[in-house]
């Protein structure tokens, strides 16, 4: 089976690069203080697991985080339908949002802060800003997704405008919105731990500045490891359900 | 003539219960052409510009005929044939099916088959049949036995609950035209249906659809720029001259029924189509 060669091959890529994580200090390739063992690593995330503060601050970044979230994929989702769907406002719109597409975000961060100071606030807009672009753009090739020959059908099936949407539009969007979905939480999650590394006093960006500074290389790695792991399950989480979705797709 | 007013109970019939209102006051002078259509003119205008796109189209059909519509590229049968189901207004003119203005879509009185099968790619072949019904909130029962009826009709019912892009281009094909047929409307609309298939599953759908037609006593109008396939097919073949599109003449086919492969060879088949292509040509 194809599937589980690639099962092993992972485990076994995986595996490697754990156990070189492991050896490199342990053996004096790399300066332990730099990179300490893995199994160093897991202990102190073990260790900071059972404090409330760790919990704390990881609560306050996935607030942060969701609410970025929930605030940017529907209201970046309804301008791209909105734009994408009238000829006029996809002239003026689309080129400007490509371009400020193509701007780096982290670059306006300072202006976030002058604006709306360092609290929860400030990392929402500053996640939605990140975000709510590249839902956007994924929205135009969602809603171009759409065949016209099937909007026809509906169409001459005399379908109200509320079917069309829900059992054409809809139907094809979803493959590309689930992907909108993966990504757009990849650019949103990175604006919230930029924003709480570059000003803050809690939060998990904020951890890992602080301990970076205080050269605490342990701790910072074991936080690294821990939004990894996050960040993948949930990335892995909705690709599994874009395949589920895809079926139809060849 | 009894086929008419055999024509015309069929039709009452089938649409008596949902809608009583062929009163007085409707055009049911002609209730007995299935498709009767007058004075159509269409132009539209780009940038200004306008263009007569058809003139003064006129024609009826009577029920379970079967009729092609053949002209030069962009001489509007397709627009024509959109005409027809609903799906585009002409500037001027009737259009009436079953004695009833149709100003809108209804797919009851009308089914679409389109050039590229457009079946839904997320459903199974069965719930793209079920697809018109669905809409119209019809029970789910009752939906799948229609589907089941319609798929059995094009001889696809094994394929039920296969999707799509497990069909080859004419199986896509005969289930859309099960879902033209899953509302048992009286009048079968097809653009260009096969168009985009091979020249053998070309031949193959063309026996296949007349197979179909005389087990469902369907009025059938197809356009096609297949002269050959328009003769094979048709009762009657109706030739749009180029922009303005207008009708040049309404040819009968004279054929006898069933048809074969064979006849193609015939010198009458070659005379119909020496006419044919010398009127489009002129």
């Amino acid at each position: 089976m194809a599937t589980r060669d690639a099962v092993l091959g992972y485990g076994a890529a995986g595996a490697v690069f754990l156990a070189l994580w492991e050896a490199a200090p342990r053996l004096g390739w790399m300066d332990g203080r730099l990179l300490p063992p893995f199994s160093d690593v897991v202990a102190a995330l073990g260790a900071m697991a059972a404090t409330a503060t760790f919990w704390q601050q990881v609560q306050l970044t996935l607030l942060e985080t969701l609410t970025a979230f929930a605030i940017a994929l529907p209201v970046g989702a309804l301008l791209g339908v909105l734009v994408q769907e009238s000829r006029f406002a996809s002239l003026i719109f689309k080129p400007l949002i490509f371009f400020v597409f193509s701007i780096p975000k982290s670059i306006f961060l300072p202006i976030f802060i002058l604006i709306l100071g360092i609290a929860f606030w400030q990392k929402v807009a500053f996640g939605v800003f990140s975000t709510v672009f590249i839902v956007m753009m994924t929205t135009f090739s969602a809603v171009e997704s759409v065949r016209e020959d099937q909007l026809r059908v509906a169409r001459s099936l005399d379908a109200s405008t509320m079917q069309k949407i829900l059992f054409v539009y809809l139907p094809s969007m979803t493959p590309v919105l689930l992907e909108a979905v993966r990504v757009a939480m990849i650019f949103n999650f990175t604006g919230i731990l930029l924003a709480e590394m570059y000003a803050s006093r809690e939060g998990i960006g904020n951890a890992i500045g602080v301990w970076g500074l205080g050269f605490q290389i342990k701790e910072l790695l074991a936080m690294v490891l821990f939004v990894s792991v996050l960040a993948i399950s949930f990335n892995e989480a909705i690709r599994y359900l874009e395949a589920k979705c895809e079926h139809w797709r060849n | 003539m009894p086929r008419m007013t055999q024509a015309t109970a069929s039709i009452r019939k089938r649409h008596g219960t949902t809608m009583s209102v062929v009163g007085p006051d409707h055009p049911a002078a002609d209730a007995g052409k299935t498709l009767d259509v007058r004075d159509l003119n269409h132009t539209y205008s780009v940038n200004g510009k306008t263009t007569q796109a058809l003139q003064d189209i006129a024609f009826n059909v009577s029920a379970g005929r079967f009729i092609s519509i053949v002209g030069p590229s962009g001489c509007g049968k397709s627009s024509l044939l959109m005409m027809l189901a609903g799906l585009l207004t002409p500037s001027e003119g009737r259009i009436a099916v079953g004695g009833r203005p149709l100003v809108k879509p209804d797919p009851t009185r009308v089914g679409v088959v389109f050039q590229d099968a457009s079946l839904f790619p997320w459903l199974t072949a069965r719930r793209n049949v079920e697809f018109p019904l669905f809409l119209r909130g019809v029970a789910k029962a009752v939906r799948r036995e229609k589907a089941e009826e319609a798929l059995a009709l094009v001889g696809l019912e094994r394929f039920a609950d296969s999707l799509p892009h497990e069909l080859s281009g004419g199986m896509k094909q005969r289930v859309s035209i099960a879902r033209g047929l899953v509302q048992d409307p009286p009048i079968l609309l097809m653009d260009e249906p096969f168009a985009a298939l091979d020249e053998q599953t070309r031949i193959t759908m063309g026996d296949e659809l007349l197979r179909i037609w005389e087990k469902a006593r369907k009025t059938i109008v197809f356009v096609t720029h297949g002269l050959s396939e328009a003769i094979y097919l048709s009762d009657e073949v109706l030739v749009l001259s180029g922009r303005p599109g207008r009708i040049l003449d309404r040819v009968a086919i004279d054929l006898p029924r069933p048809r074969s492969l064979d006849m193609m060879a015939q010198p009458r088949f070659a005379d119909l189509r020496e006419a044919i292509w010398h009127m489009i040509k002129a």
